[in-house]
């Protein structure tokens, strides 16, 4: 070490003295990897280059604690030795088997197409998690990245959210949660306990998929309405995840069969809805001057918001459900200007 | 804004590992390849000079070739155990594995093989050396679009070569037009085809799937002066410049203003939400009313709400009386 620290160099050459946190972290990750056994904190706090800077023991602990903390959240794999059962035996490594990358070896289209995943994320944390994943696979020797295989590609989803992190964290270690959660049909908020299984992004939503404690059964929940923090359980293992869990069967996005509705469109309109048509078979030409077409459709009720849209444009000839559901939605919004209050609303079906 | 001690920790070690099996790399190189400034690199050299084991005698520290870096040559001497590379966290790997997925499973990407093949095996490495069977998040990419619309799209895109669009607008308009592709975006369960509309002489954004017909063209696409061509889709329909329609949606309607380019959204006592949008295209917030109207409890401005009722009521009249003499809505 240099005799005279407060040198002009002292900043770079002293690492005792002010070391910068990310130096400190550096140091105590080469410390762990080069030790032969195991670093008690004491000889981490007296050895490692940025601890001498702690002014007392407790804000040591402090740092080290949050340290580790920060290290294994990227990744590094510390473990620690019990050596005698008295805790300031313990001792500290990292476990090297475990350090390091797989050989990835990606091509630089490879190295392209993972870059375009990288970046479909919003949110802030997820973001900042992708940006250290690149930096790890470029260190790990990627060559160049190429992007002519997803060229002009840009897919996007919305931002999960401040439950995902801890949501995910749960899910990995089998962990129950509970939240406070705002009911759809209802708009209360009550706090639900929950076994989570998975997170699904779909549309433009994203959802945990689980075993609701209270209710007894699998639920969907939509993140967006999760309020307030969301509370880990302190038990790893607590509950068993299902072998197979169907998200799209739970979120009934896709489910039930294909149906087919007759429609009457005026001509040369709704012409996104003709390019899914085809001509009906067997019908006469209508009086009124509409082209009678057969659409296909899964989901009543965005279908009937669809056809809904179109206004006078789209007329459906059948099935009922349908026809009914459609004029239920003009009807509402036939009444949108009047001045008196809404009538009683009907519950719709859920919609996730 | 500093950087997170994390990331630098992260870059740290990368250049490490990196420069451990690379050999000499210029300074340039690591900063193109690490995504910072040249400076950065030296800063981020000069930290790693005086790091090490415990002791942090010459022999304990990281060390590289003095001589070289003068040159602008970063040569790694002594890597102090330091020489694999960091594999991924749990999250980082989560995340990684369930967007290439995502994207695997997108039509975009399965309109073509080659490119389909590319993201199969990026993600088959990635989840091999990661040792992430990421079941943990399921992301599903919109694609609602005509399977060879999509395709068209993609290929010009991929050969960057001019489109003939026959598209249909949010007011049921349909036109025909060129165009030059610039992106594909997938956001908020739909796909857009972000491109300079060499008819409008600007950039424009189509929903795919209203596309009704896409061609690829022999025309090369030319180059365009697009600021930003990833900019949010919502841009076309929301501009802050736009006038402000105000809904007060019923509980049941909450999913609308988690889908809508919403101003602001605030939850009302009664546990109705209230959602502010700037629309700049009356036909778009007409169509929302008209799906919605049920779950709408109050709408301002009044020739809002006024635009909307009286579509309404022009369609229920194309309905006529239903059968049975029942008036239609009663059905």
């Amino acid at each position: 070490m240099p005799a005279n620290p407060d040198g002009p160099d002292a900043g770079r050459l002293a690492p005792a003295r002010g070391t910068p946190p990310a130096e400190r972290l550096l140091n105590l990750v080469i410390a762990l990897v080069n030790t032969s056994a195991a670093m008690t904190k004491q000889q981490v706090r007296a050895g490692v280059a940025g601890y001498g800077d702690a002014p007392s023991t407790e804000a040591f602990e402090r740092m080290f604690e949050r340290d580790k903390d920060t290290l294994r959240a990227l990744g590094i794999p510390i473990v620690t030795v019990d050596a005698g059962g008295h805790s300031d035996d313990v001792g500290y490594r990292i476990d090297n088997d475990a350090y390091a990358l797989g050989p990835v070896d990606l091509t630089p289209a490879e190295l392209g197409v993972v870059a375009l995943a990288a970046q479909l994320w919003s949110d802030k944390t997820l973001r900042t998690d992708m940006s250290r994943a690149m930096t790890k696979l470029r260190a790990a020797g990627a060559g160049e990245a190429a992007s002519d295989a997803v060229a002009g590609l840009a897919p996007r989803v919305r931002a999960a959210g401040d439950a995902y992190v801890p949501l995910l964290e749960a899910i990995s270690e089998r962990r129950d949660v509970s939240f406070r959660y705002r009911a759809a049909s209802t708009g209360q908020e009550l706090t639900r306990h929950v076994e989570p299984w998975r997170i699904a992004a779909r549309g433009s939503g994203w959802y945990l998929v689980g075993f609701d404690r209270g209710r007894g059964a699998p639920r969907v929940f939509r993140m967006s309405r999760i309020a307030g923090r969301v509370k880990v359980g302190s038990r790893p293992g607590a509950f068993d995840v299902p072998a197979e869990v169907d998200v799209d069967a739970m979120l009934g996005a896709r489910v039930g069969a294909v149906r087919r509705a007759r429609l009457a469109v005026v001509p040369e309109r709704a012409q996104a809805l003709r390019a899914r048509a085809t001509p009906a078979d067997g019908a006469g030409p209508r009086s009124d001057g509409r082209d009678l077409l057969d659409v296909e459709y899964r989901s009543l009720s965005a279908f009937a918001d669809e056809v809904a849209a179109y206004g006078q444009a789209v007329v459906v000839v059948e099935p009922d459900d349908l026809r009914a559901d459609v004029v239920r939605r003009l009807t509402a919004a036939s009444g949108l200007d009047a001045t008196a209050g809404a009538g009683p609303r009907e519950e719709e079906e859920h919609r996730g | 804004m500093a950087e997170r001690a994390d990331d630098r920790l992260v870059r740290l070690l990368g250049l490490v590992a990196f420069l451990d099996d690379a050999g000499p790399v210029r300074v340039e190189e690591l900063a193109q390849r690490f995504g910072v400034t040249p400076q950065q690199v030296r800063e981020d050299v000069d930290a790693l000079w005086v790091s090490g084991t415990p002791g942090y005698m010459p022999d304990d520290l990281i060390d590289f070739d003095a001589y070289s870096l003068e040159g602008g040559l970063v040569a790694l001497t002594q890597a102090r155990g330091m020489t694999r590379p960091l594999r991924l966290g749990t999250r980082e790997a989560v995340a990684l594995v369930a967007a290439l997925r995502a994207m695997h499973a997108s039509p975009a990407v399965q309109a073509d093989p080659g490119r389909a093949s590319v993201v199969a095996s990026a993600l088959d490495k990635l989840a091999a050396a990661t040792g992430e069977a990421a079941s943990a998040v399921d992301v599903r990419l919109a694609g609602d679009g005509d399977p060879q619309v999509v395709a068209a799209v993609t290929s010009a895109l991929g050969e960057q070569r001019r489109l003939h669009l026959r598209y249909v607008n949010a007011a049921d308009v349909a036109s025909e037009r060129d165009v030059d592709p610039l992106r594909l975006v997938t956001q908020d369960g739909s796909m857009y085809l972000v491109a300079w509309c060499l008819r409008a002489e600007g950039r424009r954004t189509f929903r795919v799937d209203r596309i009704l017909a896409a061609q690829v063209l022999d025309t090369p696409a030319a180059e365009h002066d697009v600021r930003d061509p990833d900019a949010d889709v919502w841009a076309s329909v929301a501009h802050e410049a736009a006038p402000v329609a105000t809904l007060v949606l019923a509980s049941a309607g909450r999913w609308v203003a988690e889908e809508v380019p919403a101003e602001s959204v605030r939850d009302l006592p009664d546990g109705s939400v209230e959602v502010r949008l700037r629309v700049t295209n009356p036909a778009w917030l007409r169509r929302l009313l008209l799906a919605n109207a049920p779950d709408v409890l109050s709408v301002s401005p009044p020739e809002v709400a006024r635009d909307a009722a009286s579509a309404a009521r022009d369609a229920l009249a194309a309905y006529g009386p239903a059968p049975g003499g029942t008036p239609a809505g009663r059905a």
